[in-house]
């Protein structure tokens, strides 16, 4: 438990109150997320690859800690964008599942975008996938999903402790709306959409695990 | 009877015994053509129908739902505003009782919700009122009352053994000997409610505590504050169990105070004779 | 309160809702089964967050203190909210019905986990009046999706604010479940379960301030009465 007050958590208010706002009015989003990145003028990351990414220390937040979870997030959106964006593409979907790959789609887009622009030149290069047949079956699309977005909100629930405040923000705002496509998703294949009363975080290995497992990465 | 009569008699039982037949079977006579509805009984979470909406709305509709158990859950609501209670749910009832939103002791007014329908998209709900005769009832708009409040208890006075009982969620928790109603002033019988609850009063005639319920006085109609029957202590110990008051009942204190640690204002109490 | 549905945007809901639920009950019979064994993995369960309370000791800074019960009153009114619901029996559709059972018990849970964590120092729970929206599906329906919606808002808001590592944690636990509550019933409704790429958070006062207004907070019957001698018969 880190009790010590950083600057960023000394700084609070303006800070916050600041991302709070640009989030609402949906203005400078990578404003905010650049400025807390480069301040402290920390090291620029490569492209990373699973298994390839260095094991994120649960120093006390900082910027350079943020680039790197926001690069393991990126990771994660490019992946799920690319299968929903195939998976409409494919034609082997119809009814709600189409329309989910679409609408979910273009939300992870825009999460590749927004974490693109807010880790500048930090932002790690989109793996090549394979989806291994699963965007192009519905029956394995709506699976796959399911996992997919799951995974995402325990991921990012994981790391929300090791970033600074204005990158939880951003975080926070980005994790609702991965639950929200895992509810939908699971309600199409009539599961429960909230299995447990409070959703687990993962780490980042345990993550890397379950994504590598999948072999939807090769590049 | 007559021949006549008879012959009659005989032809009418055997046209409605073969209308009943023929009820019957074209009951289950697939030939006949009922729209694609299905008629026989629908169980509740089947909603295979392709009739239109007015069907499904039919087996929607709520019978009066119950909101109190005397074995279970019972719910009382406070009186949020002045309102009238009626013989039926509709502003068209007989007004059986004007509500105010206080006791005469400054508490809020409360009834014990018994059950609720719906009547044209306005909520109506059946409540025990603390008017007499004793044991009425009435209907009262939704909108007039407050947030369901729950308890699991229930009080029960038997009046020829002298003895009362408290039940949590129908199980006995505590019992005591009590003074009940002269004959005179007789502790009326039915259903009611303990409505609120006085402390810190000086009053040994009362003992440390009492509660109000909405029972009154079928005899002292001319009570101050309503002749309302009361469940108090006593500084006269000696008299229970018997036949001692003015309709009220009264506990030894040591029991009354146990009793307000098991008991909640708004338990429904029963007086049996 | 301003996010509210209008009763049009209810009716046409509930309509495409109902035309959901003609498919035959008996494939959604198994679903929490189902959830169990294929939604182990990732999503964890009742044992991974006992470990997280029990590791987690008290809200130990001002600040928690005061976010923690602000979350306990949201908590306290979702789960009067859906508890109620579900005793009132106004709820015929058995696809709405398991909603609010389910999310009724996860309330319940966050509000137990909430008030272990904040100790002594956890508020009492306030009286309500829900004021027909738990007696009536329609209401039932709207009302839900807001406040799930709502409680995302309130968690986003909050979690940058949190001073430790513990609170965080529980507060990004349940954020996301209350966002999977809002896909839920929203997917229910015949509404978009997530219609924006991006949740936005909202202030403590907003929220407070959308929760005041829909007057479900109450004070509750006064039942006592001090230093009046009774004027009963006696």
């Amino acid at each position: 438990m880190s009790d010590h007050l950083t600057v960023e958590v000394v700084d609070a208010d303006g800070a916050i109150r600041k991302a709070l706002d640009d989030i609402e009015t949906g203005t400078s989003r990578e404003g905010f997320l650049k400025k807390a990145l480069t301040t402290g003028g920390v090291v620029a990351l490569g492209g990373v690859v699973i298994g390839g990414l260095p094991g994120l220390v649960t120093a006390a937040p900082g910027p350079a800690q943020d680039a790197k979870i926001l690069n393991f997030a990126l990771l994660l959106e490019y992946l799920e964008a690319e299968f929903y964006t195939l998976a409409a593409r494919s034609g082997a979907l119809s009814g709600e599942a189409a329309q989910l790959a679409r609408v979910v789609g273009a939300h992870e887009r825009a999460h590749v975008a927004f974490l693109k622009g807010a880790l500048g030149s930090k932002a790690g290069a989109k793996p090549t996938f394979d989806f291994k047949g699963t965007t192009e079956d519905q029956t394995k699309f709506l699976a796959t999903a399911r996992v997919l977005e799951d995974t995402g909100v325990a991921a990012y629930n994981g790391q929300g402790q090791n970033l600074t405040k204005p990158t939880l923000a951003a975080a926070a705002s980005i994790v609702s709306v991965e639950a929200r496509h895992a509810a939908w998703v699971r309600d199409i294949l009539q599961q429960n959409p909230a299995p447990a009363a409070f959703d687990a975080a993962r780490t980042q290995k345990q993550i890397e695990a379950a994504v590598g497992a999948t072999g939807f990465i090769t590049a | 009877m007559t021949t006549k009569s008879k012959r009659r008699g005989g032809f009418a039982a055997a046209l409605a015994l073969f209308l009943v037949f023929a009820a019957l079977a074209y009951g289950r006579d697939p030939a006949v053509d009922d729209g694609g509805v299905d008629l026989s009984p629908i169980p509740s979470e089947r909603v295979e129908v392709s009739a239109g909406p007015s069907l499904v709305e039919a087996q929607a509709a709520p019978e009066p739902h119950r909101l109190s158990d005397l074995d279970g859950i019972s719910r009382y609501m406070g009186v949020e505003q002045p309102v009238a209670a009626r013989t039926t749910p509709s502003l068209g009832g007989k007004v059986v009782a004007r509500l105010s939103t206080r006791t005469p002791e400054g508490t809020t007014n409360v009834v014990l919700a018994l059950r609720r329908v719906e009547r044209g998209g306005k909520l109506w709900i059946q409540a025990r009122l603390p008017i007499l005769p004793n044991n009425t009832v009435g209907w009262i708009p939704r909108t007039a009352l407050g947030g369901y409040n729950q308890v699991s208890t229930h009080l029960v006075v038997k009046l020829s053994t002298f003895k009362a009982t408290l039940y949590r969620l129908g199980k006995p928790i505590w019992s005591a000997r009590v003074g009940v109603g002269q004959n005179r002033w007789p502790t009326p019988a039915g259903e009611f409610y303990v409505r609120n609850r006085l402390t810190r009063y000086s009053s040994p005639m009362y003992g440390p505590l009492a509660f109000g319920t909405s029972a009154r006085s079928a005899t002292l109609t001319d009570w101050p504050a309503g002749g309302f029957v009361g469940i108090h202590g006593t500084n006269q110990p000696n008299l229970i169990p018997g036949r001692i008051s003015h309709g009220c009942i009264r506990l030894e204190n040591a029991d009354i105070l146990r009793l307000d640690r098991l008991m909640p204002p708004g338990t429904p109490l029963s007086i049996v004779r | 309160m301003s996010d509210h549905l209008t009763l049009a945007q209810v009716d046409r809901d509930g309509a495409i809702a109902e035309t959901l639920d003609r498919i035959s009950p008996d494939s959604r019979a198994g679903f929490l089964r189902k959830g169990a064994i294929l939604g182990g993995g990732i999503i964890g369960g009742g044992a991974v967050l006992s470990a997280l309370f029990a590791e987690a000791g008290r809200a130990a800074t001002q600040t928690d203190l005061d976010i923690g019960n602000f979350a306990l009153t949201l908590e306290y009114l979702e789960a009067e909210f859906y508890t109620e619901a579900v005793a009132m029996g106004a709820i015929r559709n058995a696809r709405v019905r398991r909603f609010a059972q389910v999310v009724a018990a996860h309330e319940r849970t966050h509000v137990r986990a909430l008030q272990q964590m904040l100790g002594a120092g956890a508020v009492a729970k306030p009286s309500f009046n829900f004021q027909g929206t738990t007696e009536s599906e329609a209401k039932f329906k709207a009302t839900a999706q807001v406040l799930e919606d709502t409680g995302v808002m309130a968690y986003a808001g909050q979690a940058p604010l949190v001073e430790s590592n513990a609170v965080l944690k529980a507060a990004l636990a349940i954020h996301t479940v209350e966002a999977r509550h809002a896909s839920w019933i929203r997917h229910i409704n015949g509404a978009p379960p997530a219609p924006a790429a991006f949740d936005r958070p909202k202030t403590m006062a907003q929220i407070l301030a959308a929760v005041g207004a829909t007057g479900f907070i109450s004070t509750g019957p006064g039942m006592t009465a001090t230093g009046s001698t009774p004027s009963f018969t006696g």
